[in-house]
């Protein structure tokens, strides 16, 4: 009888286990229908970081809830733009910044802004929903945090990656690969399949590390100077920030210079806008102090060296990223300038810029071409 | 009749050194045993994003395939230790992400002992702005038949004080196995670097030991270095009890490289640099030359001549200096000429009677020195303003001094006026 009882519970247990297997079998079907695979599941957000940083992206209270709207709790969340965004393979995104109460960023008339100790800023990293395939919601990849210490002032760059539901980021130190498919547009003359890079912790510092300090990269003056929609009204972010005693030490708006738009033909001649597109998406390394400073090529906004921009310049301990050719960059010659051949290539070893890229930003290659073409 | 045998006696001869100069330049393999492990990456990966200052980085034995590079930053007192070079083996040949296997920037004393690294897309352990870095017992290599798609260095610290890489092997490098760039206090002893274009490098470099290595089979075995328009330059370099031998095989340095010049077949190579002493060491079977010193104008004239000809035809041989740039002549602060080179009492010896035809240095030397090879060469150009260029403490070698910028007019084998005081 014992037996017998055994058995039926032990068959019964079988056939649960087989029916259960087969939904998930299901389960797994209708993901794979989906354009996007490699977001966490919950066995990835049982990994403890704690040791490095908060777990939940929810737990800084930026957002409200539900959080995938990354709709601010209120006033404090500031949302912002730059005129010249880094290019990171298509994604569009959504930057932030949050002060410490009764305190003020100094301005700074080159490079960042001086952030208060205590600063946090946001940028959350999605596609859109006409970005991918058969989505009917944006899709948030990553957020990254860089929190400035309230009593070292040292930066802290932390990594979060959202999870497949789209309800929560946790901080995932490793880095994490993204399987997508996006969709053809304007930009893109191909419907892509290709795989996003999450970067891990470290990789942050590639470029984040100036001086042997981590320091933001984006939030300058020349390229907060721009309009954008704050808290429901249209105005200028520089302004927002003076209006709300949020800075001090910035001289009148029309006196700060503007970085170009590098997509925006009205925005300044060839030269301005490739000058800027190398600006953003290069010169994070490439500058003093910056991790590719041992080459020699130095590609900030305001460099007047022709050859320290690369002009007849021999590469410096390139290896194979020369691509047998002998100059960083030939006026006329996009067909023979390394910066060009590198910017085109996805070989880890050859690519250019080294982290955060898998696919090649194919406006800017021609903007840079059409650079390098002008160059006399 | 006769004249007809004289004719095939010529082409005979001409054909049996058509054989030795081809056979000359070999392309080795190197094939060690592996049996890869994947699935480990993340726990390694791990242990290296997690580290702080004072953690001590265990690597157990297995053979692991990674994907992306590990990297150290901006903490101190770090040791990654391995179960052996061959035993813990980090494989990067699939790497998708990160040029470098290991990278490590912004640190304080960090030790890395007993593993192989091998097969990194770009550079193998890239150490950048770290003070106190040292490499004991590892290897770095890259398996198979050498190629200019090898990466480019095995071990490389670049802006680094207090260097010191002991008892480690570098193969199969696309540049210098050992390279150390603009780096100060720097020990480089009881090494093995064979099968890369440089076995052994110094550049830019300040206060450098390089004794008790062994250099073979490199295009070239041991180099030192001055460029211009870098952050330093290099002074006070000792070379002394290494064995350098049998550095003959193809140059396959990425064209654009600057070791892209060194001929095969050179034991020594000084190109600039002040206060440099080669003693005890034992130069065997270097085609070309055992040292040859040379100064950064002959390179970049040579570089003019040679950019004029690639003009026309771009598929140039190997040996060509077309990358060389003549901003140092805007450089203040570089001096292009080698100073006080000091060569004390090596052991030389050659079994080659031709040197290798590959190269300008070479294709000199036949001319003016057919069948035999030479110890020392020197391009001969000084500055003027300098105590002296080279000396030599014995003149107990064969010497040739080519006077290139005056075509060889004043060309000298004679030592004697070059003895040190």
């Amino acid at each position: 009888m014992m037996f017998r009882n055994f058995c039926v519970t032990s068959f019964l247990t079988v056939f649960i286990l087989l029916s259960s297997c087969k939904k998930t079998e299901k389960v797994t079907l209708i993901k794979e229908t989906k354009s996007v695979l490699g977001l966490l599941t919950v066995n990835d957000t049982l990994q403890d970081f704690s040791e490095v940083g908060i777990k939940k992206l929810s737990a800084y209270n930026f957002f409200k809830k539900p959080l995938n709207q990354l709709i601010p709790v209120d006033e404090s969340v500031i949302p912002y733009e730059l005129n010249s965004p880094l290019f990171s393979d298509y994604t569009s995104k959504k930057r932030f910044i949050v002060l410490p109460e009764n305190t003020k960023i100094d301005y700074r008339n080159l490079g960042v802004l001086d952030f208060p100790k205590g600063t946090i800023i946001i940028k959350n990293f999605y596609y859109t929903k006409d970005d991918l395939k058969s989505e009917t919601d944006d899709i948030i990849l990553e957020t990254r945090l860089l929190i400035r210490d309230v009593k070292t002032g040292i930066w802290q760059t932390l990594p979060y990656v959202w999870n497949e539901e789209q309800t929560e980021a946790y901080l995932y130190i490793l880095g994490k690969d993204i399987d997508l498919v996006l969709e053809k547009n304007k930009e893109r003359a191909t419907q892509t399949s290709f795989t996003y890079s999450v970067p891990n912790i470290n990789m942050c510092k590639n470029c984040h590390v100036k001086n042997k300090k981590i320091m933001p990269i984006g939030p300058s003056a020349r390229q907060l100077n721009r309009e954008n929609i704050i808290h429901s009204e249209s105005i200028n972010q520089l302004t927002h920030l003076e209006k709300n005693e949020l800075i001090h030490n910035m001289p009148i708006i029309s006196k700060i210079d503007k970085m170009p738009n590098y997509h925006d033909v009205s925005s300044g001649n060839v030269n301005d806008r490739a000058r800027a597109y190398l600006d953003v998406n290069c010169a994070h390394c490439h500058q003093e102090g910056g991790s590719a400073k041992t080459s020699g090529l130095h590609l900030v906004y305001e460099e007047t060296d022709l050859y320290k921009l690369g002009l007849n310049k021999p590469p410096v301990a390139a290896g194979s990223g020369s691509g047998n050719l002998s100059y960083d960059v030939v006026a006329g010659h996009p067909e023979k300038s390394i910066l060009l051949y590198r910017m085109k290539n996805l070989d880890p070893n050859i690519m250019m810029p080294e982290v955060g890229k898998s696919l090649v930003d194919e406006k800017g290659v021609k903007l840079i071409e059409e650079w390098i073409a002008s160059l006399e | 009749m006769k004249k007809l045998l004289y004719f095939l006696g010529v082409i005979i001869a001409g054909l049996i050194i058509l054989f030795f100069v081809l056979k000359s330049e070999p392309t080795p393999t190197y094939s060690p045993e592996r049996n890869y492990i994947v699935g480990k990456e993340s726990e390694i990966l791990s242990k290296f994003l997690l580290a702080k200052d004072s953690t001590i980085i265990e690597l157990e034995e297995g053979h692991f395939t990674l994907t992306q590079a590990l990297s150290l930053e901006g903490v101190n007192h770090v040791t990654i230790i391995g179960k052996g070079i061959d035993k813990t083996v980090l494989n990067f040949k699939d790497q998708t992400k990160g040029a470098e296997g290991i990278r490590i920037t912004n640190c304080k004393n960090i030790t890395l002992k007993n593993f192989t690294v091998e097969n990194a897309k770009g550079d193998n352990i890239k150490v950048m702005d770290t003070d106190g870095i040292t490499f004991k017992n590892l290897e770095s290599s890259w398996i198979g038949e050498v190629s200019e798609n090898n990466g480019a260095y095995a071990f490389y610290p670049v802006l680094c004080n207090n260097v010191i890489i002991d008892n480690c092997r570098a193969i199969g490098a696309a540049d210098a196995g050992i390279y150390v760039g603009q780096s100060n206090n720097v020990t480089i002893s009881n090494n093995e670097a064979f099968y890369n274009v440089a076995g052994i490098e110094s550049e830019n470099s300040k206060n450098v030991k390089i004794f008790g290595n062994k250099a073979y089979q490199n295009t070239g075995g041991i180099l030192v270095f001055d460029l211009p328009g870098l952050t330093q330059y290099g002074s006070n370099i000792k070379v002394y009890h290494n064995e350098i031998y049998e550095n003959n095989i193809k140059n396959f340095a990425a064209k654009g490289a600057i070791v892209g010049q060194v001929p095969a077949g050179t034991g020594s190579l000084v190109l600039g640099t002040e206060n440099v002493h080669f003693y005890d060491n034992i130069f065997r079977n270097n085609k070309t030359s055992s040292i040859a010193i040379a100064s950064y104008v002959l390179i970049y004239e040579m570089g003019k001549r040679d950019a004029e000809s690639l003009e026309t035809d771009s598929d140039d041989v190997v040996g060509s200096t077309r990358t060389i740039n003549d901003k140092y002549l805007n450089d203040k602060n570089y001096n292009p000429y080698p100073r006080r080179i000091k060569i004390g009492k090596n052991a030389y010896s050659n079994s080659y009677t031709f040197p290798t035809i590959n190269n300008d240095f070479g294709k000199i030397l036949l001319l003016k020195k057919p069948f035999q090879t030479v110890d020392v060469m020197w391009d001969g150009v000084e500055d003027p303003k300098a105590a002296y260029t080279i000396c030599f403490d014995n003149n107990d070698l064969s010497f040739f001094g080519l006077d290139v910028l005056n075509d060889f007019k004043n060309a000298t084998d004679d030592v004697s006026k070059l003895l040190c005081n």
